[in-house]
Formats: C-alpha cells, sequence, structure tokens
C-alpha cells in the first residue's frame, strides 16, 4: 500500500493535477472581474469545484495509471510470485491510491478553505469600503504560495540533498496548505465547508474502485473510457449531490446528508473493489516488456 | 541405488493454449508437458526462443492457469499461499519499480514476504552487501544499469529465503565476471539444499550448473537427462534434439 502511494505521489501527472485544482481553486475568485458582490461564496465553488473535478481526474488518472504499469511492467508477476494473494494485492494497491487521494484532497480543502476565509476578510472589507478586493491579499499570497513555492523548494532539495522531486513537492504542498488554514482560523467557516469537501471524496473512491476494477480487465486506454462512460452515466444523478437548501441559508451540512451520501457512494465502491479483485483472481498476469 | 527424495515441482500433461480477446486459440505454448524437479537439485529449463520455457515458469509460479494438466508445488497447487511463501522468482527482465530505491524495493519484497522490520533491514543489508550495491542502495532503481538491475531483482528473489529459486535467464544483461559470480552464488545455494529451476539460452551456463536438464521444443519436452550422463557436450545434445534451424539469407538490398 505504501509504495503504491509514493508511486502515485512520484506521477508528474499527479503533481500537475493537484497544482492546477490548487491554481484554479486560489485565482477563480481572485481575478478582479468577478464583482458580483459574494466572493466568499464566489471561493467556496470555486474551491469545491476543483476539488471535484480535480479529485474525480486525479484519482482515475493515477488509479489506472498505477494498476497498468505494474501489469504491463511486470512489477506484477514479481510481487503475485510472493506469498501474496490476488485479492490482498488488489486491495493494498487500491488503498494506496486512496492514501494518496487523500494527500491531495487535504491539500487541496486547505488551500480552499484559506481562499474562502481570505474572500470572508475581503467581502467585509468591501461592504466597509466599497473597494474592489474580492479576497484578502495575505489568504490570496498564502494559496498561490502552496502551490507555487514547493515545486521550487522541491526541484532546489532535489539538485542538493537528492530528495525525490514529485514526492517532496507533494508533501510539501500539504504541509504549507494545511499551515495556511491557521492564518485568521475561522471555525464556523471550516464548520460548513469541510463537510461538503469530505463529501466529495465520496465519489472520487468510487470513480478510483470502479477505475481499478477496469485496469485489472483492460488496458488504460479502454479503463479510461469505461470511466468515462461511467462519469457520464452518473452525471445526472450528481446534480443535488450536495445542495441541500440549508447551505444556501448558511448553515452547515447537516450529517443525515454526509450519512445519505456515504450509503449511496459505499456499496458503489465496495462493488467495485470486489469486481476488480474477483476480475485478478481469476485472470491470468501477464505483462512485462 | 539413488536415494528417494523429496519432489518439489511436479506437472503431468500439462498444456496452456493462449486465447485471443474472443476466446479463440491463438498459440499452443506449452504442449503435454510431464517433469519433476527434486529437493536440492539445479534443473535447467532449456530450448529456443518461444519454446515454452518462461510460459512453464509461470504456470509454476501460479502466474498462468494450464489449460489441461495438473502442476504440484512443495505437494500443493501452484497459487497456493503456502506453496508461493517458499519461492524465490527472477524474471527474465528484471521488472522492478523504478522510483523505489534499491532499498526499499528490498524492503518492499521482504514486506511481501511477511518478513518483520528488523530481519527485513538485516537481510536487505546482507543482500545488498552481496549484489555490490550497498554504495548505491538509496538511488532509485530507476537509474540504473541494466546489469545492477539485475543483482537487485535477484537479491530480491532471495530476501524471503526460499527453499525454491526460479531463475527466468539469470544471467541475461549481465557481464561475464557477474555472470560468473551469479553461477557461483546458484552453485553454493544448491549446495546448501535451495532447489533451483532456471532456464537458459546459453548453454555453457546451464552446464555449469546445472545438475540435470530438459529441453523443450515447440512447448514439449525432447529430452531430458542429467549433465554427465548426456554423453556428450549440452550444445551438440542440444542441436541433436532441437535441430541447426535455419541460417538467415541475407535481404538482397544488404548485399
Amino acid at each position: 500500500m505504501s509504495a503504491t502511494a509514493l508511486e502515485v505521489l512520484s506521477e508528474p501527472l499527479a503533481l500537475l493535477v493537484t497544482m492546477s485544482s490548487m491554481a484554479l481553486a486560489a485565482l477563480t475568485p481572485a481575478l478582479h472581474y468577478h464583482q458580483f458582490g459574494d466572493p466568499s461564496r464566489m471561493a467556496r465553488d470555486a474551491g469545491l469545484s476543483a476539488l471535484l473535478v480535480g479529485g474525480l481526474a486525479y484519482s482515475v488518472f493515477c488509479t489506472v495509471r498505477t494498476f497498468r504499469r505494474e501489469v504491463e511492467s511486470g512489477t506484477m508477476q514479481m510481487a503475485l510470485s510472493h506469498s501474496v494473494s490476488r485479492r490482498m494485492f488488489f486491495f493494498a494497491k487500491l488503498c494506496g491510491s486512496y492514501a494518496a487521494y487523500l494527500v491531495f484532497a487535504v491539500t487541496l480543502a486547505s488551500v480552499s478553505l484559506t481562499v474562502v476565509n481570505g474572500a470572508e476578510i475581503g467581502g467585509a472589507l468591501m461592504r466597509r469600503g466599497g473597494e474592489i478586493r474580492p479576497i484578502w491579499g495575505v489568504s490570496f499570497a498564502l494559496a498561490v504560495s502552496a502551490a507555487v513555492v514547493p515545486p521550487v523548494l522541491a526541484a532546489i532539495l532535489n539538485r542538493f540533498a537528492g530528495f525525490r522531486f514529485t514526492i517532496t513537492a507533494n508533501a510539501l504542498m500539504a504541509a504549507l496548505s494545511v499551515a495556511g488554514i491557521a492564518y485568521r482560523f475561522d471555525a464556523r467557516l471550516a464548520a460548513r465547508f469541510l463537510p461538503v469537501a469530505a463529501m466529495l471524496l465520496l465519489p472520487a473512491a468510487v470513480f478510483a474502485a470502479a477505475s481499478a476494477a477496469f485496469a485489472a480487465r483492460w488496458r488504460a486506454n479502454a479503463a479510461l473510457s469505461a470511466a468515462g462512460l461511467l462519469f457520464a452515466a452518473a452525471l445526472p444523478l450528481m446534480g443535488n449531490y450536495c445542495l441541500p437548501d440549508v447551505l444556501y441559508k448558511g448553515g452547515s451540512l447537516p450529517a443525515w446528508h454526509f450519512a445519505l451520501a456515504l450509503v449511496a457512494t459505499a456499496p458503489l465502491a465496495a462493488g467495485f473493489a470486489v469486481l476488480g479483485a474477483e476480475t485478478l483472481e481469476r485472470r491470468d498476469v501477464e505483462g512485462g516488456l | 541405488m539413488q536415494e528417494k527424495r523429496e519432489v518439489i515441482i511436479e506437472l503431468k500433461g500439462v498444456e496452456k493454449t493462449f486465447r485471443d480477446f474472443w476466446l479463440r486459440p491463438t498459440v499452443k505454448a506449452v504442449d503435454g508437458l510431464d517433469l519433476s524437479v527434486v529437493k536440492g537439485e539445479v534443473f535447467g529449463l532449456l530450448g529456443p526462443n518461444g519454446s515454452g520455457k518462461s510460459t512453464t515458469i509461470k504456470m509454476v509460479l501460479g502466474l498462468l492457469e494450464p489449460s489441461a494438466g495438473c502442476i504440484s508445488l512443495f505437494g500443493l497447487p501452484p497459487r497456493s499461499i503456502a506453496a508461493r511463501a517458499k519461492i524465490g522468482y527472477l524474471p527474465e527482465l528484471s521488472y522492478l519499480h523504478p522510483f523505489l530505491t534499491a532499498r526499499e524495493t528490498l524492503r518492499y519484497y521482504a514486506g511481501l514476504c511477511s518478513l518483520d522490520r528488523r530481519t527485513a533491514a538485516e537481510r536487505t543489508r546482507q543482500l545488498l552487501e552481496m549484489v555490490g550495491l550497498s554504495d548505491v542502495a538509496d538511488r532509485a532503481v530507476g537509474g540504473f544499469s541494466k546489469g545492477m538491475a539485475r543483482r537487485v531483482a535477484l537479491a530480491s528473489a532471495l530476501v524471503g529465503k526460499p527453499e525454491l529459486l526460479v531463475l527466468d535467464e539469470p544471467t541475461s544483461g549481465l557481464d561475464p565476471v557477474s555472470t560468473n559470480e551469479v553461477k557461483t552464488l546458484v552453485k553454493t545455494l544448491s549446495k546448501g539444499g535451495m532447489t533451483v529451476l532456471m532456464t537458459s539460452h546459453l548453454l555453457g551456463d546451464a552446464e555449469d550448473v546445472c545438475d540435470r536438464v530438459a529441453i523443450l521444443n515447440h512447448g514439449k519436452s525432447v529430452a531430458e537427462g542429467r549433465i554427465g550422463e548426456i554423453g556428450t557436450s549440452l550444445e551438440e545434445f542440444f542441436l541433436a534434439k532441437v535441430g541447426e534451424g535455419r541460417s538467415f539469407e541475407v535481404a538482397p538490398f544488404l548485399k
């Protein structure tokens, strides 16, 4: 599991998706032409959209890639020639993908929360002075630095201390993003934002399990296509996924709504995981260069 | 009279037919193979390219399911966890995770062998020293040369202290000095009681190391015998059983 998490975090693609999502979450509400008077809501929506879209891309691409690379490079043969059952191997790889995705989710949710916090401050300043400042500068700087500084630091550490670039960059991004929340921490805001962000992890978990199941049977392109079709089929169901009225009225996400989402998605994720494990159990393990 | 030794690997009437997406048979890689390997011997599986050696090894390891016949490994089915706990496998190409260092690679395989942390760390240290990679233990194996990757793969195969070592072309990609080191290692491990099943294209290597060989051609065993009892060089024996093959006729534009 840890080897898979390290593998996913070593992926340049994973780093790219994380950086793009962070940039999306930080920059979208900061652009000055969004002047509808509610920068905080814009920041929340941008952060959550980046978490959902970036999260789906991250979980699907990285899961398919880690499974297919294991098959096609022959390392799966090496692993399965040891005393490891194929089901165990499948679940360990899936858990490794989840662990890497969790790093992404924590990073992005933290950056988004920092931006939302900054937007609340910026919004308050706007209301007081009428100045166009949709997002508070310090929060904006923190959020953008969390995306930009880690790769630079990681490159320096790679050059002079032999640290692995992508893993170091991911770790620093997560650390800086989480640290950014501490700046003028607003517990009420966190209580509103984080449960919704947590709910968005659930569809990504389903799609990761589905992608792993597809990758256990088909090549990368076919597995990605199948995941895409599944996404298209699921889109109509996601319309009202986490938008109960209570959020509009300034409250927090009720626990029952989260529980409902969990009940709806957990069996799906488990079903796909079992399907993938059984597929791997029943087929010949080939591959290798 | 020869003492009766424990049979480690037994294949009876094993066949393997590969099929395409529509389940149509594409190639019969192994065809009615009978084979047995006893404890402590070094058994060589020889044959030309495409003769079914690697397919046979993968069936022995439980990676491929035979289309017919049966295989037993330590008296158990090859897919059984208990049987595979006693195996070390070196594939034809060194399949390694490029992002892991040599040390992490050995720890990863030690983990798959369910070794505790202290044992894993100690065996990792000893094996890295054995294969001469202690100095580069913390470099990612993706940047290793073919020979260095081969050494890491060999160490990975040994980390679980297997009773059966399965080597697919063990000297492939190694220079003559390293080749000799591997041959000496195989002989030493065999003397210590380890059973070895290996394939090789290099008949000289097989002759130096193996106690017994089987020659495969078109998925069938065409000859089997002890090295000392062949009565001729292994190369002559091999060519007599497999045939000289055809020589390339140079394409006209190359003349």
